[in-house]
């Protein structure tokens, strides 16, 4: 940067000039350019999407308007909207049941209420397939009693399924937010005669609503993009459909119902950037953080039945089915060929940590920038990597491979993307850079300016006060945000199955999907576990960033 | 190892197996009863898993390693067809994609090959066949083909590789052993193995001559319900689309239709029809003729049994075949890799670990399985199958999603 070479004092001036302009200097709109740039890059497989769905000429309008299109927009936004309420009432609720009640072992309950999100929602979803689905280990347990299980299959099992592995994100985000609620506007509001139930009404809830519209859009993305959870649970929303079409030589068809879910996801997006919008209030007040306390009374055990109904269905459910199969095995050839290989676990462990690393690089600018600027175009970069996080893997996977293709056969210098690590990497970035974005820009945010306004006063360089002051300060968001990377990557189902180079050999997630798909499950039962434990090990990393 | 050393063991093993009608009965695949261990044989050169247990590296092993286990298989005469021994070996890498959902065998054939030839190596991506074709057209359009073999488990995907002419042709003698109604046009792809609808159905409940001889008049049959079908499932989809070709779209949705209402029912795939079936829930299904046999070989005598109906939709036999991709510079290579696949050995491991249908006549499929000359499937260019679309819009429609 060019900030490092200048005298301290010139940079003393130009410091106080920044702060006068709203921090716009030179390197801010450096930066802001960059971002920009950033968040173009990681849309461009999206206009690719628009080029292919153009080659469609006016069938395009006809097949979006064709009845049964319609149905599974109309199934798909009502998962979306199902899947986030309930998300919201359970990650809300336990959210303060475990900050504010008075509660025994509150921060063992901390994690099991989060626990959920260290379980890939699809495996959750074989699971309940495996123990409620026709001729199930459940089913057939019960069934000597005389009770029959209802099946899982289908809208609601979906419904179910994806609550259950996504609330924790709502739960996560609003813990945060009544960690720093300010205790003393609730007593004053319980001075003042409101009711406890008023209170949290009109003082806890106006300030922790950035938090619950953070999670909940991410639980509507995920819902939305979700491709294995409804696949198992045969429920044809989107990715679906897609899916089927793109198999069933169908491809510019699938391109088209991607751009509409793009459309959709666009949607949720403004909706949430109106709620989001009024972020600051969370964060100005510093008085008695997160000191309020909920006297449960008789219903403070009572009350931990949920809790630990949501661990028994959403952990303990799985895991047993995984050790199961483990002991028993499961049905199928009596064959060698597809047995597990350690060397699967390396592959997913190399591919996430190059897609955490490469997240964490791209995510800074943009992260930086928007948390330090009320600009438009800052907002605008940081809004715009979200739109990957909705792109379903599968397209995303086609965009790629027939971009990268193109370049290829239009140059021998660009044949290296196509079917390459770094391409499946980029496609892991544009997927969940997002979440690196959202962690480092809240820690950013929370970053005092005075600090840094006295590095540089003491004669530090931009460089320097970023390196020496700023980083170690924003090192936990940093954390974090690579953390929940690495955990997605991890699980990450379509794009891992469409971009894995030839050669590159399984990842825990592809045999997964290859012995179910060969109806051997009990080949997925080590894969399973592994992903459990290692994501639960990526978890423990979140939390321990969040105690901070 | 020597090479004059293998060939002398080579050539012994070809005398016993010439001079032995024994069959050796009972011999599960990961059973080590093949061949001898050569200490210090080069098997790190091979970087694939699960492969141990498959006769020693470098050498051929009996004819028992190529064979599945269990009641169906016991007892079966030795294979007729040209050996493997009597093939020139493999030798260099090839990459191989493989149409997903075949079970891991084609893999674990394939480690085989790797095992007995030093010098041979290959890669595999396994996906769905329709996308695999999709993405060799894709790559040999822009040049960066990434594979040598398509080795598909349906025929519509091989039929839309070579309508797009991304193959190259096989060699005429590689084809020759298999019947002309089970290639490709031009040499542009061979069936490796084979799948036939069929009806499986409850033996306490009905006799062979209960089940309609034509599918069409399946929903008029009222005995035979309940009913069970697995629409997900892609060889159910090729039987609907094979129906709407032969009958018509209307008389394909109103057999949907009229199925639905006489109260099928519905189950994520044929093998727990077939399953069901056994159990006496279900009194007839509709599914691959594998699916019975897996579970006739898993129990002992379960009332199950096959009726196969004639001339129609319900009697399709889709392929697994292989291709070459256009562009490859292995073509030698790919020839002589497909004919390991249709030797008398690998027709053999296909016939009684997958329970396919033999593509060489000289192997005869396993049980009582009517062979493939008995069966009378529809005339229709398999090809055609891959045209999904209206299929998909036509179960829609019925109520019937795939």
């Amino acid at each position: 940067m060019s900030g490092g070479e200048r005298a301290p004092d010139v940079d003393r001036v130009s410091s106080i000039r920044d702060r006068l302009s709203g921090g716009d200097g030179a390197v801010g709109t450096l930066l802001t350019l960059l971002a920009i740039v950033i968040a173009l890059v990681l849309v461009s497989p999206l206009a690719w999407l628009a080029v292919e769905a153009w080659k469609l000429g006016p069938r395009a309008i006809e097949l979006t308007t064709r009845p049964d299109t319609v149905e599974v927009l109309v199934r798909s936004v009502t998962l979306v909207a199902v899947v986030t309420g309930a998300s919201i009432v359970l990650g809300v609720s336990m959210a303060v049941l475990t900050v504010q009640g008075d509660i025994p072992f509150r921060r063992f309950w901390t994690v099991v209420c989060a626990l959920p999100l260290a379980v890939p929602s699809y495996l959750g979803a074989f699971a309940a397939i495996s123990a409620f689905g026709p001729r199930g280990a459940l089913s057939d347990a019960l069934a000597p009693l005389g009770l029959t299980v209802p099946t899982i299959y289908g809208f609601e099992g979906a419904a179910l399924v994806l609550t259950l592995y996504t609330y924790p994100y709502v739960f996560l985000t609003t813990r945060a937010s009544l960690l720093s609620l300010d205790a003393s506007l609730v007593e004053a509001a319980r001075t003042l005669d409101c009711s406890r139930w008023e209170a949290f009404r009109r003082v806890t809830l106006p300030q922790i609503l950035p938090g619950i519209a953070a999670g909940a859009l991410l639980v509507a993305l995920y819902t939305l993009a979700d491709f294995g959870t409804p696949n198992f649970m045969r429920v044809e929303v989107f990715t679906q459909f897609i899916y089927a079409r793109y198999n069933g030589f169908m491809r510019p068809y699938a391109v088209l119902l991607s751009l509409q879910l793009v459309a959709v996801t666009a949607a949720i997006l403004a909706v949430e950037s109106r709620i989001g919008a009024d972020e600051e209030g969370a964060y100005e007040s510093r008085g008695n953080r997160g000191g309020v306390e909920l006297g449960l009374g008789r219903w403070r055990y009572p009350a931990l039945l949920v809790p630990t109904a949501v661990a028994l269905a959403a952990i303990v459910l799985p895991v047993a089915i995984f050790l199961l199969w483990l002991t028993q095995g499961g049905p199928g050839y009596q064959t060698g060929g597809i047995s597990f290989s350690w060397a699967y676990a390396e592959n997913s462990v190399y591919l996430a940590l190059l897609a955490a690393g490469a997240s964490v690089v791209v995510a800074l600018p943009v992260a930086l920038r928007s948390a330090a600027s009320d600009s438009r175009l800052a907002t605008l970069a940081d809004r715009l990597t979200y739109v990957g996080y909705a792109v379903p893997g599968i397209v995303l996977g086609i965009a790629l491979i027939r971009f990268s293709l193109e370049a290829g056969s239009t140059s021998d210098h660009l044949t290296w993307i196509y079917d390459s690590v770094p391409l499946l990497v980029f496609a892991y970035v544009v997927r969940f850079v997002p979440q690196a974005v959202g962690s480092i820009r809240t820690s950013t945010r929370q970053v005092d300016r005075r600090l840094t306004d006295a590095a540089r006063v003491l004669g530090r360089s931009r460089l320097g006060t970023f390196r020496s002051v700023t980083l170690p300060l924003i090192a936990p968001g940093v954390a974090t945000g690579a953390a929940l990377v690495f955990l997605t990557t991890m699980k990450e189902l379509p794009a891992t199955l469409m971009l894995r180079p030839f050669g590159f050999g399984h990842t825990l997630v592809t045999y997964i999907w290859e012995v179910r798909e060969a109806g051997l499950y009990g080949k997925a039962a080590v894969p399973a576990l592994v992903l459990v434990v290692v994501s639960a090990l990526s978890m423990a990393v979140i939390l321990a960033g969040g105690e901070r | 190892m020597t090479k004059d050393k293998r060939f002398g063991r080579r050539h012994l093993l070809k005398t016993v197996a010439a001079g032995s009608t024994v069959a050796i009965a009972g011999c599960s695949l990961a059973n080590d009863g093949s061949g001898t261990d050569t200490p210090g044989g080069p098997d790190d050169g091979n970087d694939t898993d699960g492969s141990d247990g498959q006769g020693a590296p470098g050498e051929i092993p009996e004819l028992s390693a190529f064979r599945g286990s269990g009641t169906l298989v016991e007892g079966r005469p030795a294979p007729g067809g040209t050996s493997i021994q009597d093939l020139p070996n493999l030798s260099g890498s090839l990459n191989v994609y493989i149409g997903g959902g075949e079970g891991g065998i084609y893999a674990e054939f394939m480690d085989m090959l790797e095992n007995f030839y030093p010098d041979f190596s290959k890669s595999q991506k396994s996906a769905a066949s329709s996308s695999l074709a999709q993405t060799v057209v894709e790559e040999v359009n822009a040049n960066q083909a990434r594979a040598d073999v398509f080795w598909s488990i349906d025929a519509s995907s091989l039929g839309y590789v070579a309508d797009e002419n991304a193959y190259d042709p096989l060699g005429d003698d590689v084809v020759e052993p298999v019947p002309e109604r089970f290639r490709g046009e031009e040499n542009a792809w061979v069936g490796v193995a084979g799948r036939a609808r069929a009806i499986p159905y409850n033996t306490n409940e009905f006799s062979e001559d209960d089940i309609p001889d034509s599918v069409m008049e399946f929903p008029e049959t009222d005995a035979l319900q309940p009913m069970g079908w697995a629409p997900t499932y892609g060889a159910f989809k090729s039987f609907v689309t094979a129906m709407r070709l032969l009958e018509g779209e209307d008389a394909t949705r109103e057999w949907l239709e009229s199925m639905k209402s006489a109260g099928t029912e519905r189950f994520p795939n044929e093998y727990v029809v077939s399953n069901q079936v056994a159990d006496g829930a279900l009194s007839a299904g509709f599914a691959n003729h594998y699916y019975a046999m897996r579970v006739k070989n898993q129990r002992s005598n379960p009332p199950i049994d096959l009726a196969f109906t004639q001339n129609d939709a319900g009697a399709l036999i889709n392929l697994a075949g292989a291709l070459k991709i256009k562009g490859t510079g292995k073509g030698d290579l790919v020839d002589n890799f497909v004919r390991h696949l249709l030797s008398a050995e690998a027709q053999e491991f296909f016939a009684t670990v997958s329970f396919a249908y033999p593509m060489i006549p000289e192997v005869q499929p396993v049980g009582d399985l009517p062979t493939v000359d008995e069966l009378s499937p529809p005339d229709i260019d398999l090809s055609e199958l891959s045209n999904l679309g209206p299929t998909l819009d036509l179960m829609q429609e019925a109520g019937v999603s795939g």
